[in-house]
């Protein structure tokens, strides 16, 4: 439970935003691409990179490269051969229907091309006639008809029965989304009672429609009408929804389409889901998957000193942080993204002890600290005052054994140094730099620097930085 | 008669005899008022190898631990009366031996030795102080190798 909490704890808002939108494009990619084979390979690259990452995972070194390649390649191949295709989606919908809108049928069903063709064509008053043939075999009675078997498109329809068409004149029969047959010469009714203004077309829906279960959707050239044909009936069709409603009953698709357009409703959430699903493997495989670490050397910051209390010395001015996260954000952390503040609000003067805690390190998002070293870190705090010193000059080495170094003069003897009064008041002389006797055989002189110990001690503005040694050598008396 | 011509031949000898003991023992006193109203004063203030007919011997500044001592030589004129002074030996700044050394008007010198030992190279001084702490002067000095 306290996992979980944890967990929760450590998503971040832009992890959210990370999933939420990642999803959503690939929800997209589904809605635009859907039926098409451009999907299908976009399902396979899919599977290809969780393979890899698998692979990865496992330490399957050279399957996980050689997949890592195919991918890649697979990803521009895409792009290069389903050019066309994709072209076409993108051409096909504007900017909203690409980020927003979800139609549930992309691809229009056989009935709605028939309706859109024969409302076209009746308003063009182009006469059509158009055979849907039911259980019952039409061979027997239509004849001459030119075998077609062509995916039905408003298109097609439009040409066959153009006036230039030769088989404008005949019927076409269409069965599932093909046009079957063109050019097909229906039996003509011997009814009496049809309008006498109704001419060879109607007759001879009506004839086909008497003699069999098909029903036979016609438009007359003369008056533009919309007659269908079933059985011995014959009814004009002014609604678009009528005639579609009639079309799906004949052809079973009334429950048919309501249970279509469910199953898509379901298939488009069921792509919505999976889409989730899918970012969100990856986010855990990128963000939490596989856990690296690293540590880094952070510089401390010491905040909210009083200004007129100096820091005279610390235990370390840096701190090592080891921290934890996933590969790519460890790998992206840069030292200027963490950063290690103490609040120097409460200190005292004299030496102040500080436990590092959580709450002195900022991190990036989605780094952990694992660990700091030192964890305690000690801050001398001091008054700065200015005293003069002497010098003395710290000599090492071995003189010459028949020399005396009898005589030092120093330029300046003293010098004005800043430090924190704890530690200038316990200070009475100033070292130099060490001074090697071992080359000296005559006297001289010589310029050094002082050795200011601690290091805290400063020179004073104006006072000089470095001495001048002026020594006296002599003979040593027999 | 004789003696009478020896006392007289004596007499003015005794007169001036007689006045010049006032005398005397006002110019004493003089002198030792005017001693003491004058301050101790340090004129000599050295590091040494070694003392030799009460001077110090090869000066220096920096020794070789293989002399194995150092000696500070102090000499003061004038010595008011009778007082003592304080040699005080740091090693670095932590004081390493206190040596009390009387003086003896109207002018002293006295020194002290230290001896070292292979850990004692370093920056050494030496503060010659008063009873009362106050600093005469400070000698500064190396042992080395």
């Amino acid at each position: 439970m306290n996992k979980l909490l944890l967990f929760l704890y450590s998503i971040r808002w832009q992890d959210i935003v990370d999933v939420t939108l990642n999803s959503y494009i690939l929800f997209r990619l589904y809605v635009l691409f859907r039926g098409t084979t451009t999907l299908r390979v976009l399902i396979v690259i899919a599977f290809l990179w969780f393979f890899q990452r698998i692979a990865a995972y496992l330490g399957l070194i050279i399957t996980s490269w050689a997949v890592q390649g195919v991918t890649a390649v697979a990803a521009l191949i895409i792009i290069v051969i389903f050019r066309n295709e994709i072209r076409s989606v993108l051409q096909a919908k504007n900017l909203k229907a690409i980020l927003w809108g979800v139609s549930l049928k992309t691809i229009k069903t056989p009935v709605e091309i028939v309706i859109e063709s024969v409302y076209e064509m009746a308003r063009k008053k182009i006469g059509a006639l158009i055979v849907f043939p039911a259980k019952e075999d039409l061979k027997e009675l239509i004849q001459n008809g030119v075998s077609w078997r062509g995916r039905i498109s408003k298109e097609m329809i439009m040409s066959i029965f153009w006036h230039g068409n030769p088989v404008h004149d005949g019927a076409a029969v269409i069965q599932g989304d093909q046009i079957t047959d063109v050019g097909v010469i229906l039996p003509l009714s011997n009814r009496k009672d049809i309008p006498l203004y109704y001419g060879t077309r109607h007759r001879a829906a009506a004839g086909l429609a008497e003699a069999t279960d098909a029903l036979v959707v016609l438009v007359s050239e003369e008056r533009g009408d919309i007659v269908v044909a079933k059985e011995s009936s014959m009814r004009v069709i002014h609604q678009k929804e009528e005639l579609a409603k009639i079309l799906q009953e004949h052809v079973g698709i009334t429950t048919k389409g309501a249970d279509h357009t469910r199953n898509e409703k379901i298939k488009t959430g069921f792509a919505a889901v999976v889409s989730v699903l899918f970012i969100i493997g990856v986010w855990f495989s990128f963000s939490r998957g596989l856990e690296s670490m690293i540590t880094l050397e952070i510089p401390i910051e010491y905040m909210n000193r009083d200004p007129k209390i100096e820091i005279l010395a610390t235990s370390v001015n840096a701190l090592n942080l080891n921290l934890s996260g996933s590969g790519t954000i460890i790998k992206t952390i840069r030292p200027d993204q963490v950063n290690v503040k103490l609040d120097l609000s409460k200190a005292v003067i004299g030496r102040n002890t500080y436990t590092i805690t959580k709450k002195n390190i900022t991190l990036p998002p989605g780094a952990f600290l694992k660990g700091v070293k030192p964890s305690v870190v000690e801050v001398t705090l001091d008054v700065p005052i200015s005293k003069s010193l002497p010098v003395q000059v710290d000599w090492a080495g071995k003189l010459p054994e028949n020399l005396i170094l009898s005589e030092v003069k120093l330029y300046p003897a003293k010098l004005l140094i800043v430090g924190g009064s704890h530690i200038l008041n316990n200070i009475t002389t100033i070292y130099t730099e060490k001074v090697l006797l071992d080359n000296i055989s005559e006297s001289g002189k010589i310029s050094v620097k002082p050795a200011l110990d601690p290091a805290s001690l400063k020179i004073a503005l104006g006072s000089k930085d470095k001495i001048l040694i002026e020594y006296v050598v002599k003979e040593r008396p027999q | 008669m004789r003696y009478k011509i020896f006392i007289l031949f004596l007499l003015p000898f005794f007169i001036i005899f007689c006045l010049s003991i006032p005398s005397y023992s006002q110019h004493d006193e003089k002198n030792s008022s005017a001693q003491k109203s004058k301050k101790l004063t340090l004129v000599q203030a050295v590091m040494c190898e070694g003392i030799q007919d009460y001077k110090p011997w090869n000066q220096a500044i920096v020794f070789s631990i293989s002399i194995g001592k150092v000696s500070c030589f102090t000499s003061f004129d004038p010595v008011p009366e009778k007082t003592y002074i304080y040699h005080n030996w740091y090693y670095k700044d932590s004081l390493s031996k206190r040596m009390k050394l009387f003086l003896q008007p109207p002018i002293w010198s006295t020194f002290s030795s230290i001896q070292f030992r292979e850990a004692d190279k370093g920056l050494w001084r030496v503060e010659i102080t008063n009873p009362e702490g106050n600093i005469f002067q400070i000698v500064r000095f190396s042992i080395t190798d």
